[in-house]
């Protein structure tokens, strides 16, 4: 009899702290991500990234198949997105914190012309040191099926689709990092 | 035996943690617990409407004639068609997946309510590229896409328009699909951005 009570007795105490777990971790992961938010959906079946050539800002042609064997984070965007711009320090600070050996980062621009661009990452509180690339016709957007901005990619160093975000990111958070050393550690 | 614990008094401890749990857990978001917050910009004075509770964060926000108007101007479109959209009832977007399992929303199934009464559809993306299909990728990006499935931690945005004059007031009603059920909210009395930027004091 004793023993009953005690475990309806455990088990009432176990649903309140479940509860209170998951209250608590529901109000600090509303918290951590903010507006922009960290999170990245995996993709499967892995398959392979839609390889691109685009040139950047001084003209010379970046191609994506001649990343392989590095993570790469491809970032669509535009000047005119708020929330572009909102991701654009914490993207290059991750760019800054990673490296270029096993790293890089594609900000591949939608419909917008080079002078225009400029002008703008010098209004930037921080200017992007990443390679900032020019899909004119959103042509490679298209291929990666992109509906809305800022929509991110990770391609693995097999050069395959690893992980997508749709919306807004704060590329510098740790779980961020972290998903990317995991790529980065994989053959 | 002295230190067992009495039946009713366990049954009396029991019936406090299930009142915590309850009340605890009642602190949550929760379906069919969400509200809609309507609020005026102190800096603009335009309104925004914003729902929270719910599995899709959805947020409407006035926009200018102007505003649109300097929005495609800048992207060269032709002046029969930054006339056309202006002439609109345009909103500003902005949709968020607040839940740990994907979403997907269709513009197609939305309609706006007019003040007789009467349903409409929503004029789409696609509908507008359809029509001006050499400037289809400035429409890409500005306004809402038709349908996304956003999964966990995605967000989207765009223009809503809406075949309305300046001021005028209708209901939106929008909805959502998850785990293969369909949830449709209002949003009552929904106002068209003023042709003029409004007075603020």
């Amino acid at each position: 009899m004793r023993l009953k009570n005690h475990r309806i007795s455990t088990r009432s105490l176990l649903g309140l702290l479940t509860c209170l777990v998951l209250l608590s971790a529901f109000a600090v992961t509303a918290r951590a991500e903010g507006e922009l938010g960290y999170r990245f959906t995996p993709l499967a079946p892995l398959q392979a990234a839609p390889d691109f050539s685009l040139q950047d800002m001084d003209e010379e042609t970046h191609t994506l198949s001649d990343y392989r064997g590095k993570v790469v984070l491809v970032n669509f965007w535009a000047t005119w997105c708020p929330p572009c711009r909102k991701e654009m320090p914490a993207l290059e600070a991750l760019y800054k914190k990673l490296g270029t050996e096993d790293f890089a980062v594609l900000a591949v621009n939608q419909w917008e012309d080079p002078d225009h661009v400029f002008t703008y990452t010098g209004d930037l509180n921080v200017f992007p040191t990443f390679p900032i690339l020019f899909d004119p016709e959103s042509a490679v957007s298209e291929k990666y099926r992109v509906k809305g901005l800022p929509t991110s990619f990770l391609v693995d160093k097999q050069g395959r689709l690893a992980y997508r975000a749709v919306g807004g990111r704060d590329f510098d958070h740790p779980e961020v990092e972290k998903l990317i050393l995991e790529l980065q550690q994989q053959p | 035996m002295g230190h067992s614990v009495p039946p009713a008094r366990v049954i009396r401890s029991r019936g406090w943690l299930t009142s915590l749990v309850i009340l605890f857990c009642s602190l949550g978001p929760q379906a069919g617990q969400a509200e809609m917050h309507r609020q005026v910009s102190p800096d603009t004075g335009l309104v925004s409407w914003k729902s929270s509770g719910d599995a899709l964060d959805f947020e409407l926000l006035q926009v200018l004639p102007d505003y649109v108007r300097a929005v495609f101007t800048t992207r060269g479109l032709p002046k029969p068609l930054i006339d056309k959209v202006s002439s609109y009832c345009v909103f500003g977007t902005i949709l968020k997946n607040t839940t740990d399992k994907p979403l997907s929303y269709r513009v197609a199934d939305w309609r706006y309510i007019t003040a007789d009464g009467k349903r409409h559809e929503i004029r789409t993306k696609s509908d507008w590229v359809a029509e001006w299909r050499d400037m289809g990728v400035a429409f890409r990006w500005s306004m809402l896409p038709d349908d996304q499935t956003f999964e966990v931690g995605d967000w989207g945005q765009g223009f809503t328009t809406i075949p309305l004059q300046p001021n005028d007031v209708f209901s939106l009603v929008y909805s959502w699909s998850q785990d293969g059920h369909t949830e449709t909210r209002t949003i009552k009395e929904v106002q068209c951005a003023p042709e003029e930027p409004p007075n603020i004091d």
